[in-house]
């Protein structure tokens, strides 16, 4: 099992770096995330625009880390557990098939976070758009291979590009600002 | 006779500690000598000192726009941000500050963080300065600058319309 470490290690040297130049490229994504993360809606108060979303994302469980009204944006996050029954079962498998020397590490925690910013559309702000971006990051346990034990706290980091969660979220803050808009 | 050999050894035994206490002194010294010479980095007084080469980079990452509202300019430094896949971490009102990170997919294990600062420079011009940071090295390729400010161009003319 000596051979695991050198290839996974060749492995990991396989994974291609993307040149910092191009992160600061527009990409042919870009559209389309941007059109998944916006909504507008025809309200004036952006104050209260941003104070139903951080009541929806309270909603959602998530807190509240972060907020300045003047450039309207938000931060919030919520912690929760990441274990998975597949990867258990996969981690069986592989420990099975390797003779119990592979253990493989498992998602054990993962915080998800939110960020989020209100804009005028026109002069007049009679126009007003909310943006959200999704994102998790997940905290691996521990693991062994042959004799090399693999310390937990390995992080790894993703984008949340799931369509569906978006439209969750700015159906129920459109009801809020309905609410909202009004409450008495 | 016998006495005198005895004493001999004796003093032959001590010198031979001696020596050998000496020699592993010696040897600690030098040890150590090398260790230092190697970890010991160059006091650099030029450290805070400005140089050409940071003169060059900081012009690479300032742009003059002429914008009036600071707020317009740092609303405009955040959708651009945005519009790049980058997550905005903290912004600052008084100060003119946002910052922000994003992974450098395909693989999520590097990220990419950037600062940027808007300053108003006269009544009616705004100076934007964007420091970019790939995991802990600092970006000094003029195209990352260049792309970014290209980007706020785009982002700061569809505020203004």
């Amino acid at each position: 099992m000596r051979w695991v470490i050198p290839l996974a290690l060749m492995l990991a040297g396989c994974v291609t770096h993307s040149e910092p130049a191009e992160l600061f490229q527009l990409t042919p994504e870009s559209n389309r995330n941007r059109a998944m993360q916006i909504r507008t809606f025809e309200t004036k108060d952006q104050r209260e625009l941003l104070s139903a979303s951080a009541s929806v994302l309270q909603d959602l469980g998530f807190q509240v880390e972060e907020s300045v009204r003047e450039v309207g944006f938000l931060r919030a996050a919520k912690e929760r557990s990441a274990r998975e029954y597949g990867q258990y079962i996969q981690r069986t498998f592989v420990l099975i098939l390797s003779l119990g020397k592979a253990l493989m590490p498992v998602d054990l925690h993962q915080k998800i976070a939110a960020s989020l910013v209100t804009r005028p559309l026109n002069p007049e702000g009679t126009r007003q758009e909310v943006r959200i971006l999704f994102y998790r990051v997940v905290w691996k346990g521990e693991g062994q291979v042959d004799r090399q034990y693999i310390p937990p706290g390995e992080q790894h980091m993703e984008m949340i590009r799931d369509p569906e969660i978006y439209q969750q979220f700015f159906a129920k803050l459109s009801k809020a600002v309905f609410l909202e808009a009004h409450a008495i | 006779m016998r006495f005198s050999t005895r004493r001999r050894l004796h003093f032959e035994a001590r010198r031979s500690v001696v020596f050998r206490a000496f020699a592993g002194a010696v040897g600690v010294i030098l040890l150590g000598t090398l260790l230092t010479a190697c970890t010991t980095p160059e006091p650099a007084k030029e450290l805070l000192a400005p140089t050409d080469a940071q003169m060059k980079i900081r012009s690479l990452q300032t742009r003059k726009f002429d914008l009036k509202d600071r707020t317009v300019a740092m609303r405009g430094v955040i959708a651009a941000l945005q519009d790049l896949g980058f997550i905005i971490e903290r912004a600052n009102e008084p100060l003119g500050l946002v910052t922000a990170a994003r992974f450098a997919e395909p693989n999520y294990y590097d990220v990419v963080t950037v600062t940027v600062i808007v300053r108003p420079e006269t009544a009616d011009q705004m100076t934007i300065r964007a420091n970019a940071i790939y995991n802990n090295r600092p970006i000094e390729d003029p195209k990352v600058y260049q792309n970014f400010f290209a980007a706020l161009q785009r982002s700061l003319f569809l505020t203004n319309e």
